[in-house]
């Protein structure tokens, strides 16, 4: 303080700023160091390592093949299959998802007796581990477990049928995710302004058109939050495949990231495996462009 | 005409508690569904050998054996909880601290390249985690951190989600107080910890239970980089468990059933936080 007095505004300033700059790169420094070193440096080796047929055991042996890997991803079946499984499966959940926690946190909201403990059996499958959850679910889909005693005779074993093995997983991905986006929309039904409710009804609305023009309009944010940031996380689904299928019964639970897993994993192929990366990647880049496009425009903060 | 109004009112009020008995019936026969898989989890860990042929809402007889048994015979579980923990616990704390720096230094202070890096941050959502798989094995394998606790902390530490909602929270915080804080000639070490940090512990304490739980619960990464059953933490341990205990129904659903105790106590104690924390991330999108 006092050194600005005496010697004036401009060096003190300056210094000010100065001080300022430093501080600011001193306390991004953590953030900037972890994020190169764990994020960026990777990104940009996958993409190097790509080009390669890649030697695990020895990276300088590995032999430089160009665009190789990616015109072999092109030709790939599995990789096709994989693709179009993992599409699949987003289909399947991401709308029963919306579907399942919206009725759900419109329900809670009506302030039904019991809301706590409703509300403990519909939130506590998502605390859980995806490991477990896989092989609860490899329990309950058993000959003997209680999915099979009362719809196998519908379904048949469904892990074992190429059709039914896929929706199957998505059915325990949904009991397993629905609180996390039943949490979102409760958390923007109840932000809606209860006037506009009583405005409708004195104009005569019933309870469909107070849904349809009041309570889907308002909380179209969150909505199209579950819709896009379930996508992106359904798109990468791996552990409910890991522990329960292991991609079979011939290939049809097999999905992109699972899929990535083997190659990296199991048949140790890294370069052609980092590709498979890199167009994973880019795939999801395109739906978050392409949703903040679409999407994004209509919605305001 | 008073007859009319009092029937048309009967109807109404028909109406009304068929609704409200529909809503009732949807609500609570949800839940039980999605209480089944919990209730077999638990059902089945106690129910004899004898008896696990067939489907038995309530087994004729029930024992805790299978529990004692987990508890006292395979002791790896303690080693994978305390693994588990003592990663958790790290992680959270690491990015609380790493995150709420950075944080700090894109609201608080004016430095140049705070909008570049702010546009990293940002550009860095639409990266998916998983994708960097592979480089990254090598880097860890490179490093020599196989089975090591630091291959599972530090690759995730750097997630856009907890700069982003610090940010908002930190970006609200009048200008004032920092004014005058710098007034009473408090260093900017001061102000982030003894101001910016106080005034934020809801935000924070909300990202810390959502990166502990998240931490926990990782799976994909931790399975790739330990190998090793003394370095395991428990979602991965699981495996372990379903591999020895496959044909073994009431054992193995003892195990998962211990094994997601941990949280299970944790969601109880802290329900409606953890789901704020959740409900946070909506503003986010």
């Amino acid at each position: 303080m006092a050194t600005r007095s005496t010697t004036g505004g401009v060096s003190a300033v300056t210094d000010r700023v100065d001080r300022e700059t430093l501080h600011g790169f001193l306390f991004a420094l953590p953030y900037i160091a972890v994020f190169s070193a764990f994020l960026f440096y990777p990104l940009l080796k996958g993409l190097y390592m790509s080009f390669f047929e890649w030697d695990l055991l020895n990276p300088a042996q590995s032999e430089f093949v160009g665009l190789a890997n990616y015109s072999t991803l092109l030709s790939d079946p599995l990789f096709w299959q994989a693709l179009t499984n993992t599409t699949w499966f987003v289909v399947l959940t991401v709308p029963s998802l919306l579907v399942v926690s919206m009725v759900i946190a419109l329900g809670i909201n009506r302030g039904i007796k019991g809301k706590k403990v409703l509300q403990f059996f519909y939130f506590v499958p998502y605390v859980m581990t995806v490991s477990i959850v896989g092989f609860l679910w490899l329990q309950l889909y058993a000959s003997n477990g209680v999915f099979t005693v009362y719809l196998g005779k519908y379904v048949g074993g469904v892990l074992t049928s190429e059709t039914f093995a896929l929706p199957a997983l998505s059915l325990v991905t949904v009991w397993w995710q629905t609180g996390f986006y039943f949490a979102v929309l409760l958390a923007s039904r109840q932000k809606v302004p209860e006037r506009l409710y009583e405005a409708a009804r004195l104009d005569g609305a019933g309870p469909w058109r107070q849904f349809w023009d009041i309570t889907l309009p308002q909380m179209k944010n969150a909505i199209v939050f579950v819709l896009i940031a379930g996508t992106v996380f359904q798109f990468q689904v791996f552990g409910q495949v890991e522990t329960m299928t292991s991609g079979g019964p011939s290939q049809s639970t097999v999905t992109l990231v699972y899929y990535l897993y083997q190659l990296g994993f199991q048949t140790f192929d890294l370069g052609y495996g980092a590709a498979v990366g890199y167009v994973i990647l880019l795939i999801l880049v395109g739906v978050s462009v392409l949703n903040y496009v679409i999407v994004g425009r209509g919605v305001d903060e | 005409m008073s007859l009319l109004a009092s029937a048309v009112d009967d109807v109404s009020l028909d109406r009304k508690t068929l609704y409200t008995v529909g809503v009732y019936v949807v609500m609570y026969g949800l839940a039980a569904l999605f209480a089944v898989p919990l209730f077999r989890m638990f059902v089945l860990s106690v129910t004899p050998s004898d008896q696990l042929f067939g489907m038995h809402w309530i087994p004729a007889g029930i024992t805790f054996q299978y529990w004692i048994e987990v508890f006292t015979t395979r002791d790896l579980i303690y080693r994978w909880i305390w693994n588990t923990l003592v990663i958790s616990t790290i992680t959270t704390a690491l990015v609380l601290v790493v995150d709420s720096m950075v944080a700090f230094a894109l609201t608080r202070l004016e430095w140049p390249g705070q909008r570049i890096l702010f546009g990293i941050v940002i550009a860095s959502f639409m990266v998916p985690p998983h994708v960097n798989i592979i480089p990254l094995f090598t880097l860890i394998t490179q490093v020599g951190w196989t089975n090591s606790y630091w291959a599972i902390i530090l690759p995730f530490t750097a997630t856009p989600l907890g700069v982003f909602l610090l940010v908002q929270f930190f970006r609200d915080i009048p200008e004032e107080l920092e004014e005058s804080a710098r007034m009473d000639g408090f260093s900017t070490f001061r102000i982030y910890a003894q101001i910016i940090l106080p005034l934020s512990l809801p935000v924070i304490t909300a990202l810390a239970l959502f990166m502990f739980v998240w931490s926990w619960n990782q799976y994909l990464w931790p399975l790739i980089v330990l190998n090793n059953d003394m370095a395991y933490t428990l979602p991965v341990g699981a495996t372990t468990l379903q591999s020895v205990y496959q044909d073994d129904a009431n054992r193995l659903m003892a195990g998962l059933a211990v094994i997601s105790l941990p949280l299970f106590v944790v969601f109880l104690i802290f329900q409606d936080k953890l789901i704020s924390s959740v409900q946070m991330q909506a503003g986010t999108g």
